[in-house]
């Protein structure tokens, strides 16, 4: 599409590959990213470690304002988009911008999700899924001895093992919501309760919260149905869920995320969806998958940007990340969890 | 702590309230004892439509110039705003209203035009002030609140200035301008918790007013009132009218006359009238009306009359470019008019020195009699800057050279050919002192005399006369003297600060680099210009005109052609062009 606009709504991994795609096949379109947060593109799995002070700042931003520049990739912080016309080619953005494309790519993302009975719970809570959020814990933990993990996905564990480096007491409560949405299995829960409790972590096996308090800023009294306790902070860390509840009303079809074929398309002409907001349709299993993990985002952005400029490729369904944290190992593209 | 360095730009549709909130910054930040540099830029047709842009350097070190780079810019409209963008600095804040009335496509948005890097503070500038206040007016007020709270100014300053300016408007207004500025820094607190730069110092130990905000052109204006200024004559012409405008307020009250005339000749001609009477008078114009005047000037050199004539000089030629600035008249100042006809071109480089050299400026006229032309722009006349309070000395406001010696009488030569060239001054009604004031060339009688010799000595004396007010006049500076310097760059009027600017960042960056700041422009001093430029193995001159009419006047001074930059772009020069036009010549070498 050349001299065209396309915008590329999401700045993580997904939305950056399919944005270099696009320009290195595509010299002169006009390429937008629109990015929610005010923070550039990072390395999300960097985190805990920028938590626990093992990387500085700098080292989470994957490329500087000046590539973007450089490139000629108009990247656009901290604004959300309200509203899609997909018939019309428009997007509508929170400060009252309407921009036309010609192509699009959502690669929005997720969220942290919190499960249904825990919502309760949820302002007593932190998440890390931002460096804004990895600034809150940085600064809650100086003033904390200890802190309790709930649940369990790709960032807990190496979370905890950052926590423990701080010389932080470490409580991890395990159940079979664990690693969702990965199926929690028996052999994963036992290795993962072996592996933490050899490093000094305090494990709850419980999948009940019967109640939480907090006492004071740094303080919260914690009831499961396995024991009681004490404890400075809390972090839910139950996986994430795609950030596409703005699609609601556009006519895009959603499930959890947003529903798209094998080469990536949506309903939509020139419409594409990438990385962990995209659920793919696999002809051969006759259901949809999702991929999470840098190096699948990275993969799906690509393959977007490459079918929207006319190629036809279909998303790898073989898992391109095996996540790995103390031998725990986790595949991370299946089927059917959601 | 970190040097604070900080451009501030405000941009809005007349209308807006851009200039009042840029006028704002200004005085806040003045009280809170920063050093502030501030501009304005309106359209030329008729204020009141199309664009308006503040332009405020805040710091904590002495401001010279404005900075290249804009780090803040608070936008009133969105569209006027985005001519904006490509001043501003990679990471620059950009305070917007974030709720405009209606939905603007992505052309008309500023955010759309914005670089990677641009953080943005979208706040609900018109809903904010409309629920503060009743009215979206407000929202200039709103923005300054966002301002205060993201940078971590104290908010009690700029309450303070915002009841200076609109507690005469009424409790009403004052309290919806104040609640209107609350809304904003109170939103910005809320809501950029997290996002907060806090630069200035959050309270500050009481008001300060010991400096106060002037722009060039008040600053001549109140020079004049302390000049004991009886008769201003003159035809309104940008950017000089706002002189005109201050002495028609302020001039009857210490006994003065401002006159509007039918034009610029008229002016010149009832100047010479006043001052050949004994009064002191000015005018005020700018190229096109200076070149109007030049005839008339010529008549005040050859009659030996006093004259204050202030060139406020914008692009040019004809009508050119009314509200952007040049030194482009500097050519026309020193030799405009028929014949020689030798005057006195003095150019100050600041808003201090406009006060400074537009008072001294009275005592040259008279003592030398002689018209005086004050060169400024209109970047220097409608700059602001906080000044120590300009307070006239003594002997600043001292008449000099007024009357003859009452012992002459009776043989008094109203052109004396003295070794200085000075002549005893005469006006009208002073008994036994005749007081001729004639265009033909004459005696030391004044008679007319055409004869060869009386027109090559009066033509000597009269240049002679202004030559000798070299020991009065302002003698050039030198900043950062050593014995032997790389390049030396020479500058004048406002553009000087620019180069001051330049040469301290070359500086820092270990070049051997001075400048020397030329105030005296005709006639100057030629010995102290040239063993400046002897220890140069180059010399450039910066200039805001094509010719380069400075380095056409005194680049013969130095042994080496000199280098020039020329720029008629309309704006200030720009520091950092200048220091890589120093580092380039001085990686270029030995020529």
């Amino acid at each position: 599409m050349p001299e065209q606009r396309c915008v590329i709504i999401g700045n993580g991994p997904a939305a950056n590959e399919a944005a270099i795609t696009l320009r290195e096949n595509a010299p002169d379109m006009r390429i937008t990213i629109i990015g929610a947060e005010r923070s550039g593109h990072y390395r999300a799995y960097l985190l805990p470690d920028f938590v626990c002070g093992k990387v500085a700042e700098e080292s989470l931003y994957v490329h500087p304002p000046a590539f973007y520049r450089e490139r000629n990739l108009h990247l656009r912080l901290g604004q959300s988009v309200v509203n899609i016309d997909f018939h019309a080619c428009k997007i509508t953005l929170d400060h009252k911008e309407v921009l036309t494309y010609d192509g699009l790519v959502l690669a929005v993302g997720s969220k942290p999700r919190i499960p249904e009975p825990l919502l309760i719970f949820e302002d007593l809570m932190l998440t890390l899924k931002t460096v804004r959020d990895a600034h809150i814990w940085r600064e809650r933990l100086t003033e904390v001895d200890s802190a309790l993990i709930i649940g369990g996905d790709l960032t807990s564990l190496s979370f905890a093992n950052a926590l423990l480096t701080m010389g932080k007491q470490v409580k991890f409560m395990l159940n079979e919501d664990s690693f969702w949405p990965v199926r929690c299995t028996e052999k994963i829960l036992s290795e993962a309760s072996e592996k933490l409790r050899a490093k000094g972590v305090d494990v709850i096996l419980s999948n009940k919260i019967k109640g939480i308090a907090q006492e004071k800023d740094d303080r919260f009294h914690v009831e499961t149905n396995a024991r009681n306790f004490h404890i400075g902070l809390i972090g839910a860390f139950f996986g994430l869920r795609p950030n596409v509840k703005f699609l609601a009303k556009t006519g895009v079809l959603l499930e959890k995320g947003i529903l798209v074929d094998k080469y990536l398309r949506t309903g939509f002409e020139n419409v594409y969806a990438a990385g962990d907001c995209a659920q793919v349709y696999h002809p051969e299993f006759k259901d949809y998958w999702v991929s999470i993990g840098y190096r699948n985002a990275r993969n799906l952005g690509r393959t977007a940007a490459l079918n929207l400029l006319g190629g036809k490729f279909q998303a790898d369904v073989a898992a391109k990340n095996i996540f790995e944290v103390d031998g725990i190992v986790v595949n991370t593209s299946w089927w059917t969890e959601f | 702590m970190s040097r604070i360095d900080l451009t501030v730009e405000v941009c809005g549709l007349a209308g807006d309230g851009t200039i009042a909130a840029g006028g704002l910054i200004n005085e806040a930040m003045s009280l809170g004892n920063y050093f502030v540099l501030g501009f304005d830029s309106y359209p030329a047709e008729i204020r009141g439509f199309g664009r308006c842009v503040t332009r405020s350097r805040i710091g904590d070190d002495e401001i010279l110039a404005l900075d290249d780079e804009t780090h803040v810019l608070i936008s009133l409209d969105d569209e006027q705003s985005i001519s904006r963008v490509p001043y501003l600095a990679h990471d620059a804040v950009i305070i917007f209203d974030n709720k405009p009335p209606g939905y603007v496509e992505e052309a008309r948005s500023l955010v759309a035009h914005l670089e990677a890097g641009a953080r943005l503070y979208g706040i609900p500038l018109t809903d904010l002030a409309t629920a503060a206040a009743g009215t979206p007016r407000g929202k200039n007020l709103t923005a300054l609140g966002a301002f205060a709270g993201v940078y971590g100014a104290s908010p009690e300053l700029f309450r303070y200035v915002i009841t200076k300016k609109f507690e005469p408007k009424g409790e009403k207004v004052l309290t919806a301008n104040l609640k209107s500025f609350d809304a904003g820094y109170e939103y910005a607190l809320a809501q950029f918790a997290d996002h907060l730069v806090p630069t200035f110092y959050s309270s500050v130990e009481g008001i300060r007013e010991d400096k106060v905000m002037l722009s060039g052109n008040l600053a001549i204006g109140f020079a004049a009132l302390d000049a004991d200024l009886k008769l201003y004559f003159g035809y309104p012409i940008t950017p000089a009218t706002p002189i005109m405008e201050f002495l028609a307020k302020k001039l009857p009250s210490q006994g003065g006359k401002v006159v509007q005339m039918e034009d610029e000749i008229s002016s010149i001609a009832a100047v010479l009238g006043a001052n050949h009477a004994g009064a002191r008078a000015m005018t005020a114009t700018s190229g096109p009306g200076f070149a109007l005047m030049t005839e008339l000037i010529g008549l005040g050199v050859m009659a030996e009359i006093p004259a204050v004539i202030l060139n406020a000089q914008r692009g040019g030629p004809s009508t050119g470019l009314p509200t952007k600035t040049e030194q482009s008249d500097l050519h026309s100042a020193v030799y405009g008019g028929t014949g020689d006809s030798p005057r006195i071109v003095i150019a100050p480089t600041t808003v201090a020195e406009c006060y400074t050299y537009t008072l001294k400026s009275f005592q040259y006229a008279e003592k030398y009699q002689t018209p005086v032309v004050v060169l400024t722009d209109f970047y220097l006349d409608n700059r602001v800057e906080n000044v120590p309070k300009p307070i006239a000395s003594p002997e600043d406001t001292e008449r000099w050279n007024i009357a003859p010696d009452p012992a002459g009488k009776g043989s008094y030569l109203r052109f004396e050919n003295t070794a200085s060239g000075i002549s005893p001054r005469s006006y009208p009604g002073q008994e036994g002192f005749n007081f001729t004031a004639s265009g033909l060339e004459h005696t030391e009688t004044g008679s007319p005399d055409y004869t060869p010799n009386i027109h090559m000595k009066m033509t000597a004396k009269r240049y002679r006369k202004i030559q000798s007010a070299l020991t009065d006049l302002p003698r050039p500076e030198v900043f950062y003297d050593e014995d032997h310097l790389a390049v030396g760059v020479v500058g004048w009027g406002s553009s000087f600060g620019s180069i001051l600017e330049a040469v301290k960042r070359a500086r820092e960056k270990g070049l051997s680099v001075a400048a020397l700041k030329v105030t005296s422009i005709y006639p100057y001093h030629a010995e102290e210009i040239r063993s400046f430029m002897v220890k140069c193995e180059d010399v450039l001159f910066p200039e805001l005109n094509f010719s380069g009419q400075l380095a056409n006047l005194m680049g013969h001074l130095s042994s080496r052609t000199p280098y020039r930059i020329n720029e008629v772009t309309g704006v200030p020069l720009s520091p950092r062009m200048i220091f890589a036009n120093i580092k380039k010549i001085i990686e270029a070498g030995t020529r």
